[in-house]
């Protein structure tokens, strides 16, 4: 199936695509649906809102070929030959990849939508579907994938700051942010409280924070915890 | 037996010529009424030495008047001789004495009562035999009788012969009614009864038309050199002649004849006997073999003069005729039996046939004539008196079927075999009515015309019940059919979804692009083409479900079983996708068309792959394996399996799975299968399940190959 002419031909796409991106940064919109007049007629819809679409005829295709980085949402079917939609978002949730996802289906049920919504879909759609609904769900996959990615960044941020630390300022900070004082945590850690000034500020400085306060917030999203 | 007449108080007159001794011949005189006492009537000498003109001569006895008389003083005299009985009435020159009554004796009386109860008889069998000309036994024997009749009056001829030349002459000709007389003798035993050997047959007539020849060659004849003298002697209480002479020794040959004729008749006999028709070789044979050798013995004695007695081969013959007669008559008897027991048959088959309501029908053909019993004349609404011909029969027939049936008729009768067909036929009161017919071709002796004999049967009821299965069946089949495309409405919904999904993403997309300033229409172009070729798709979807779901009259025509197939998995393509079942299909190509209602094949496939489905329903997602297979089988049938991966069937339950209301599923009715196997059954096939406990089972289905499919197949191999 990979051989195959088209998925070829929405991989150069894909590629040149993704070079634009990079200068642009423009959402994609990623279409997978096995029959190839669904697939045509959802990109040329989504196109007429004036979106970016890479289609492939199958979830095989889309592991394969798509650019991880580049932003935007999956729209998939959820009956498939093969890999289904639900079995792909599992799977790809798995690799830790967890994409904004809009489900099509043609004869779906609320077990499977609740299944699909419980995973972090962001919409469960009938088919045929409006180009309201299908836009709406779209957009707003687009606007949680870009949420997602921004907090992503923040948290990549967040984390390579927390990589200049040394272990000993680590140390430190664990206990800054579990709210002891200076005095306990010179106590603790066996050294003086002017030492642990020193450690306190190159931390706030390393970290890019002002306030305790900024400090423990980026640390809880960061998942770091006190000792 | 002589009586003296004197003591009887009868004038008596004696005078006996003294040259003939009276005594041996005459026995005495009587006038019954004498007027005149004084006439006298002597009896003297034979004719032959009558001297003087008073004498009048007969062959018995001479009258001498003694005196003249006036006619009418005389009343009939009535005298008595050894040799009969004659009247005499006076006459001009005497005693006239009329020739009838003299010859009134006993030989002439039985001599003459052979020949025409003889001619009687063959007179009766040459009739028979000109009304029926095969009859040749009754030719034969006619002549045979002919013959014998013959030979009485030449054995007459020569009892009361004057002279030896007369007596010789007789006795040459007799030997023609002898030689007819044996010839169809012979040939009555070779027709009539079947037997004797061909060669003696032939010696027997050879030696005879020899004898003849001899006969006609020889004077006076082939039995005498030469007859020197005539004597009288008694016989039956006549005096006739006997003829003394010389012997011919060629009469040997006819002797000869005469015992081969023995021994033919002694064969054929034993044959006939053999064969078990005692009766006739008791009495045709019997009486053939004792009388020709008591005519034979005669003939010897005779001519050689061992014993002086008269020829009588006639009165044995008789014999024989009778016989021969009576086992005619016999076959006349057993005709006329016959024809009552064919009397009492016809009547029987006729209410037979009536009571089983079968009309009996006979058709003429080259006079064009339809003979019907009762029956069939109501079956077709004719008149028990109408004249009918084929074509009024065929006016009768159901236009539908008329074609047929007259395809038919001509077949049967170009190609010398039955006919069978049924047809409707509409009656002139438009009701209509199912028949069954059965003909046979009678061809004539000479090939051409003849007659078709048949029997019709009024099968309407049969019809009627047949339709009513047939219907139910359909309706059981059509539920059947309904209920599992019940089972398939999530994925037949997903089918009808997929090209509306396109349409409308299509659609709204177009809406879209043309709400822009600069309208592409080339894209718009294309996006119609694609709603188009959807729309399509989806109406195509819509006409499949919608031929399965409706309830339609079964309609047979040649169709391609690959496809069925095809059909059957496009339609099952989201359902195999959802279920997760991995389908391989090997279909055989250049396979010929099978004779087929579409739907239902379509029906028996899809219920073969829901049901493999179900059966691996519990299996691991990549094991869930159909293989659908396609193949000629002996070029006369295709086989189609289907097998799966699943759970498998018991071996005892291999069976069970096709009876009705059998079934493993929770929400089943058991019927799928059931009606699976009466569609296939109802196609000339044959429907069948093979399994290996938890190694899957495979259902295996053959159809006959559409004879004229496989044809046109041939003939393009060629």
């Amino acid at each position: 199936m990979s051989d195959n002419a088209q998925p070829l031909a929405a991989h150069d796409q894909h590629e040149m695509r993704g070079r634009l991106r990079s200068a642009q940064d423009a959402p994609v919109v990623y279409v997978v649906d096995d029959d190839p007049a669904v697939l045509k007629g959802l990109a040329r819809l989504l196109r007429s809102a004036g979106m970016e679409v890479v289609t492939y005829g199958s979830a095989h295709e889309l592991m394969v070929q798509r650019d991880l980085n580049a932003p935007g949402c999956l729209v998939l079917d959820v009956s498939m030959p093969g890999l289904g939609g639900l079995e792909l978002q599992k799977l790809l949730a798995q690799q830790g990849d967890e994409p904004a996802i809009v489900f099509l289906t043609g004869h779906g049920n609320i077990p499977m939508g609740v299944q699909a919504m419980k995973r972090g879909a962001v919409d469960f759609l009938t088919k045929p579907v409006n180009d309201v609904a299908l836009l709406k769900a779209v957009s707003a996959a687009i606007e949680r994938d870009r949420t997602q990615r921004l907090a992503r960044a923040q948290l990549d941020e967040i984390r390579q700051c927390y990589a200049t630390l040394t272990p000993r300022e680590r140390e430190v900070m664990q206990h800054v942010i579990a709210g002891r004082l200076n005095k306990q945590t010179a106590a603790d850690l066996g050294t003086v409280e002017k030492t642990i000034k020193v450690h306190r500020s190159r931390i706030m400085q390393k970290m890019k924070v002002d306030s305790l306060a900024e400090l423990v917030r980026i640390a809880e999203r960061a998942g770091i915890t006190g000792p | 037996m002589a009586v003296d007449l004197r003591d009887q108080g009868y004038p008596r007159n004696d005078h006996t010529p003294k040259d003939e001794p009276a005594s041996d011949r005459l026995v005495g005189i009587y006038t019954r009424l004498g007027i005149n006492q004084e006439f006298d009537i002597s009896f003297v000498g034979r004719p032959n030495e009558a001297t003087s003109a008073q004498w009048e001569c007969f062959p018995w006895a001479a009258v001498r008047l003694h005196r003249p008389y006036s006619q009418s003083q005389f009343l009939p005299i009535i005298f008595k001789a050894e040799a009969g009985c004659a009247v005499a009435t006076p006459g001009s020159r005497g005693f006239d004495v009329s020739p009838e009554c003299s010859h009134m004796n006993l030989v002439t009386v039985i001599w003459s009562m052979i020949a025409s109860a003889c001619l009687t008889l063959a007179a009766m069998h040459l009739l028979v035999w000109f009304r029926k000309r095969t009859a040749w036994a009754n030719l034969l024997f006619a002549l045979t009788a002919v013959a014998t009749a013959g030979m009485a009056a030449c054995e007459v001829g020569t009892m009361h012969a004057q002279t030896p030349e007369e007596f010789g002459l007789f006795l040459r000709w007799f030997h023609v009614p002898g030689w007819l007389m044996i010839v169809t003798l012979v040939g009555f035993v070779r027709l009539y009864q079947r037997a004797g050997r061909p060669w003696l047959a032939w010696t027997v007539c050879g030696l005879r038309t020899v004898t003849l020849i001899l006969d006609f060659v020889f004077t006076p004849n082939v039995n005498f050199r030469q007859i020197t003298a005539l004597r009288q002697i008694s016989f039956l209480g006549t005096s006739i002649s006997v003829a003394e002479g010389v012997p011919n020794p060629w009469m040997l040959i006819g002797h000869a004849s005469l015992l081969l004729l023995v021994v033919f008749a002694i064969d054929a006999t034993v044959t006939v006997w053999r064969r078990g028709e005692r009766r006739q070789a008791t009495l045709v044979g019997g009486s053939i073999i004792f009388f020709v050798t008591a005519g034979t013995l005669q003939m010897v004695l005779g001519m050689w003069e061992i014993v002086h007695m008269p020829l009588t081969p006639s009165l044995l013959f008789m014999g024989i005729v009778v016989a021969m007669g009576l086992e005619l008559s016999e076959g006349v008897l057993r005709a006329s039996e016959l024809s009552d027991e064919v009397h009492e048959t016809e009547a029987r088959m006729a209410l037979a046939a009536e009571a089983a309501g079968v009309g009996i029908w006979i058709w003429n053909i080259a006079l064009n004539e339809v003979w019907g019993s009762e029956r069939w004349m109501r079956m077709f609404g004719f008149a028990s008196d109408a004249d009918v011909t084929f074509e009024n029969v065929m006016q009768r027939i159901h236009p539908e079927d008329r074609e047929t049936v007259e395809r038919e008729i001509g077949r049967a009768l170009a190609e010398r075999v039955d006919y069978a067909g049924e047809y409707r036929v509409v009656l002139p009161d438009s009701t209509q009515r199912w028949l069954t017919a059965l003909g046979r071709v009678h061809p004539e002796a000479n090939g051409s015309g003849g007659r078709m004999l048949g029997a019709t049967l009024d099968i309407t009821g049969r019809k009627a019940s047949e339709l009513e299965i047939a219907h139910q069946r359909n309706e059981l089949a059509h539920l059947s059919r309904v209920t599992m495309l019940g089972e398939l409405s999530g994925s037949l919904a997903h089918e009808l979804n997929q090209p509306l999904t396109a349409i409308l993403s299509n659609a709204q997309a177009a809406q879209r692009f043309m709400a822009r300033e600069h309208v592409d229409l080339d894209e718009v172009r294309s996006i119609l083409a694609d709603i188009v070729a959807a729309d399509q798709r989806a109406g195509e979807v819509i006409r499949r479900l919608r031929s399965l779901l409706k309830k339609e009259e079964v309609h047979h025509q040649p169709l391609s079983v690959n496809d069925v197939v095809q059909e059957v998995l496009k339609l099952m393509r989201s359902e195999l996708m959802n279920r997760g079942v991995i389908v391989h299909v090997e279909v055989a190509k250049n396979l010929p068309q099978v004779q087929g209602d579409r739907i239902e094949l379509q029906q028996v496939l899809l219920n073969l792959v829901i049901n493999a489905c179900d059966a691996m329903a519990e299996r691991s997602a990549g094991t869930r394996r159909l293989r659908i297979c396609t193949e000629l089988v002996d070029t006369a049938s295709i086989h189609i399996s289907v097998a799966d991966r699943g759970v498998g069937i018991p071996p005892d339950m291999l069976e069970q799975v096709f009876t009705p209301f059998y079934t493993t599923k929770v929400h089943g009715m058991g019927l799928g299968l059931a009606v699976c196997r009466t569609i296939i059954s109802a196609h000339g096939g044959k429907l069948w399940a093979q399994s290996q406990p938890n190694h899957g089972a495979t259902f295996h289905l053959t159809l006959p190959v559409d004879a004229r499919s496989a044809e046109q197949r041939e003939d393009k191999h060629e």
